[in-house]
């Protein structure tokens, strides 16, 4: 067993916590029964490694036996690191007839072309996502499984999340996906976040939508908020109005977790009391970043509450409408405009 | 502009009615449950974010006795909203049927300019200030007694007591030195 096989293995061993590394091991299925009866989960990591490290070399398993395991751990945890989006545009007649099988030969053999020495794995998980994981080499040195890239994409749509990603390797893998799913191009989404989940379920829209209509409650007296009879709430229908409102431009219920919002803004300084900010012919450059745990929850929060004005914004309610949190404000439209390609 | 009258209407038996008004929403709710707990006075308990109040509810509105005005002070905005409220409000309405309670004072992030000036504003209608803990039930409940010995007042169900007699013991003061700086 070589170097790297063992530096591999101690890496990941080292990265994946305790209580999730009985369950990766048993979805795995390398380990013999005995194998399995013989690793006590109670020991510390250090031993837990050595012991791994034993077996590896008595079962002689392999690169490809390791990053399958790798594989196994980031697709049960997907939200960790930072994941893009990026679309790809302009589809072929047959792009919509593109399967599974077709897919990856076309993807390996792409890549295969544009990169002398690549390891690519591909998997279909439960949910119809096409995960791909590619440890990327050059024409001297071999793949470096330290360091790979992963690449979420469900067939059919148009959507592509990719992490750990360089800006050498993109346009690499740009082309490779562009060719095998028979479109033209590929461009940035223009959002990202720290969960995977998140950012799948903004961009296709799968959380709670809540329709403008004119009878939002048709049994008005059952919907009593208040507990008691004694309790009246003066502004009852326009809190339910404004609730509405955010409801509208956000979403109900649970929303996807983004992290963050930015705004690039290159708009004229506007004051009229600071008369010379306001004289400069060039516009103010300024970044503006909305930071939460939760921001599209703390956003509805705000409109609900009549912080923010309802009708909400378009700055605002761009975010769930077109799918991004990256956005570079001119002046000559009123609302976010189209971007150029940020560096990420 | 629908201004909000003291005595435009007729009293209820043993009925005592208190209008809580916050910009947040959060403290009135928690008031307001332990307010109806009251059993020697029916007490109705209406809730509003800021005034005027919607001339929908005008008809079915009863007297309101006792108006307070729930400022957070770490919010600027909180603070804003009760000043502006406050011109909804009949002159009537300050011989005593109006409290301000202030939440957070506390809070070393306070500006001190800000309790300040709501001290000031608070003398300047000869309003009762009070202070309130509103995240513990304790704090709740204490902030509850309190309100509900001025509101008994206003509304007339304390004998040989009214409510303009109570505001002259109660009214806020300023300081002679609040303008000097202090040394924290």
């Amino acid at each position: 067993m070589d170097e790297c096989t063992k530096r591999l293995l101690q890496r990941l061993i080292r990265r994946i916590p305790t209580q999730m590394l009985r369950t990766t091991l048993e979805k795995w299925g390398r380990l013999t029964a005995a194998q399995q009866r013989s690793v006590d989960f109670t020991q510390p990591k250090l031993m837990l490694t050595e012991k791994l490290l034993t077996m590896c070399a008595e079962s002689g398993w392999t690169v490809k036996h390791i990053t399958e395991l790798e594989m196994i751990y980031v697709i049960d945890n997907p939200n960790l690191g930072m994941w893009y989006a990026l679309q790809l545009m302009d589809p072929e007649e047959d792009a919509q007839a593109v399967e599974l099988t077709q897919f990856k030969e076309q993807f390996k053999s792409h890549l295969g072309e544009l990169v002398r020495h690549v390891s690519v794995k591909i998997k279909k998980h439960t949910d119809d996502a096409v995960w791909i994981r590619i440890a990327w080499g050059d024409s001297f040195s071999r793949p470096n499984h330290l360091k790979p890239t992963y690449v979420v994409h469900h067939l059919q749509t148009p959507y592509v999340f990719v992490t750990s990603l360089t800006s050498k390797q993109k346009p690499l893998l740009s082309q490779a996906m562009v060719l095998s799913t028979r479109h033209q191009a590929i461009k940035n989404a223009n959002l990202s976040g720290r969960k995977l989940t998140a950012i799948r379920n903004l961009l296709m829209k799968q959380y709670q939508q809540v329709f403008p209509t004119n009878y939002s409650s048709p049994l008005a007296e059952k919907n009593q908020t208040v507990s008691n009879l004694h309790i009246e709430r003066e502004q009852a229908e326009s809190a339910a109005h404004r609730l509405q409102m955010a409801c509208e431009a956000f979403g109900g219920g649970k929303l996807p977790q983004l992290q963050s919002a930015v705004y690039k803004l290159e708009t004229k300084f506007r004051d009229h009391t600071n008369k010379t900010m306001t004289e400069q012919e060039e516009p103010f450059r300024c970044v503006v970043k909305f930071a939460s745990t939760n921001l599209l929850e703390s956003l509805r929060h705000c409109a609900s509450s009549g912080i923010a004005s309802t009708p909400v914004t378009p700055l605002l309610s761009s975010i769930p409408l077109k799918g991004r949190n990256y956005f570079v404000i001119t002046d000559n439209s009123p609302g976010p405009s189209q971007t150029r390609q940020p560096q990420k | 502009m629908s201004m909000l009258k003291p005595f435009s209407k007729l009293p209820g038996l043993n009925t005592a009615n208190i209008l809580l008004v916050e910009s947040e929403e959060q403290f009135q709710q928690s008031l307001a449950d332990a307010l109806v707990e009251e059993t020697a006075v029916t007490v109705n308990v209406r809730l509003a974010k800021s005034l005027p109040l919607p001339m929908e509810n005008e008809e079915s509105r009863p007297r309101i006795d006792l108006v307070v005005f729930i400022i957070n002070l770490t919010s600027e905005l909180s603070f804003q909203s009760a000043e502006d409220s406050l011109k909804y409000l009949d002159p009537g309405y300050f011989l005593g049927k109006v409290c301000f309670m202030v939440t957070n004072a506390r809070n070393a992030s306070v500006p001190p300019e800000r309790l300040d000036a709501i001290r000031k504003l608070a003398a300047s209608l000869h309003c009762p200030m009070l202070f309130a803990e509103d995240q513990t039930p304790d704090g709740v409940i204490s902030a509850t007694e309190r309100l509900l010995t001025i509101l008994k007042v206003a509304a007339g169900l304390v004998p040989m007591a009214t409510a303009l007699y109570l505001s002259n013991l109660t009214r806020c003061t300023v300081p002679p030195d609040i303008d000097q700086p202090s040394f924290d």
